[in-house]
């Protein structure tokens, strides 16, 4: 269970950033109510990571590990339905991308579109991470992590 | 993220349970990884246990024969007398908001489940020693040590209203639990009436016993801010409520991290 115990944190710190991420507006002495949109938070870009090939490229390393990726399941979350890309090289994830969400809010699948692919490179700063969990966050969460674990037994990473 | 070359060694687990995803953060420390292993499905199993016990979606498990008037009590694993007499605690302490034994169907204490199993699970990796341990049971968190000695553990708070968004983020030293009028088809029943009725947005319960705290949120949730003081009323016990019309209302140990 070591590596998948990893790969799952990687699952649980990305979706840890993803809220991170989609959580910038702070908090005011009313929230907004449900029939107010409000426009996606402004925020720097960051430029998407290129696969962290450093470690196996080295000349001391023999085996040329190919990146492998697989669709995880499409997991019903409360709002709507999500499923991830996983890519490995290895046992190590490369990356994750959404290849579907369907919410019922679109704001928030805009929002999502824009900030899922981004999280690579957030996690990889994990000790930066502004929060450890999120309490009340059920849905969404459990749909990200139960699709990445079923691409990762797709690929045979466990 | 590479593995196993993180300065601070973190350790995480989703473990597929009770109708849910339980995920856990570890930071071992100084035990060995054979340790923490051995702990972590020892804390998995636990959560099986209670999944096979308490399920209500299980016909032959102790809490449906109970409910069906098959077994007494005392005829079922001690666990059930130990979670019911908790559920008494919450009842009386909430002035019957929390009431399994209003539940359509029969007693039906889904509501201080999960959190009471979550918490044991966690009990499981502190006891083995690990130095700091999160466990997130779809939302119900327990926190054990701190990720770092001047880092507490910062806990979001979902919005009631964005899918992917938080409505605050508090630290954390115990347990946070936070029920929300958008978790539809759970136990969010007015005991007055024994039907869904919810008078907060959401609501959001800290204190030492994670068990407590997912009672105490689901009570508060249905009963609304007006009532925060059958939870402030418990020595070590804070709430956050966040009502429908979007005002908030905090009791005075919430600690909440200033937006950066």
């Amino acid at each position: 269970m070591g590596l998948r115990g990893r790969v799952a944190l990687f699952v649980v710190t990305a979706v840890i950033g993803l809220v991170a991420v989609l959580s910038l507006h702070t908090r005011a002495s009313q929230l907004a109510l449900p029939t107010a949109v409000q426009p996606a938070s402004q925020r720097k870009q960051q430029p998407k990571s290129a696969p962290t090939s450093g470690s196996l490229s080295g000349s001391s390393q023999a085996v040329v590990l190919l990146a492998r990726s697989a669709v995880g399941a499409s997991e019903q979350y409360g709002y709507g339905v999500l499923s991830v890309r996983v890519t490995v090289r290895g046992n190590q994830i490369q990356d994750v991308t959404v290849t579907r969400l369907q919410t019922a809010e679109q704001y928030s699948q805009q929002l999502a579109a824009q900030v899922i692919p981004m999280l690579h490179s957030e996690v990889l700063s994990a000790q930066s991470a502004r929060i450890n969990g999120i309490s009340g966050a059920s849905y969404t969460s459990q749909a990200y992590a139960l699709s990445v674990q079923s691409a990762l037994d797709k690929l045979h990473v466990a | 993220m590479t593995a196993g070359v993180s300065p601070s060694r973190t350790l995480g687990h989703v473990e597929t349970v009770m109708g849910t995803a339980v995920s856990f953060v570890l930071y071992p420390g100084a035990l060995s990884d054979t340790a923490v292993h051995s702990a972590l499905a020892r804390a998995c199993r636990t959560l099986h246990e209670a999944d096979q016990t308490f399920s209500t979606w299980k016909p032959q498990s102790p809490v449906s024969r109970l409910r069906r008037g098959e077994a007494t009590i005392e005829e079922l694993p001690t666990e059930v007398a130990t979670v019911l007499g908790l559920c008494e605690h919450v009842k009386s302490a909430s002035g019957g908001w929390f009431d399994p034994w209003a539940m359509p169907g029969g007693v039906d204490p889904t509501g201080l489940v999960k959190g009471w199993a979550a918490e044991r699970a966690l009990a499981e990796l502190a006891q083995a020693g690990v130095r700091a341990a999160m466990v997130n049971a779809a939302g119900d968190l327990g926190v054990h040590g701190r990720p770092a000695p001047e880092e507490p553990w910062r806990v979001g708070i979902r919005h009631p209203w964005r899918v992917d968004a938080l409505a605050c983020v508090i630290e954390a030293d115990a347990a946070v639990a936070t029920s929300g009028a958008y978790e539809r088809g759970e136990h969010l029943i007015d005991p007055n009436s024994g039907r869904p009725l919810t008078r907060a947005a959401s609501a959001t319960v800290t204190g030492p016993s994670l068990a407590i705290a997912d009672a105490l949120a689901t009570a508060l949730v249905v009963a609304g801010a007006d009532e925060i003081g059958f939870v402030t009323a418990l020595a070590g016990y804070d709430a956050y409520v966040i009502s429908p019309d979007g005002s908030e209302l905090a009791s005075n140990g919430i600690r909440f991290v200033p937006s950066a």
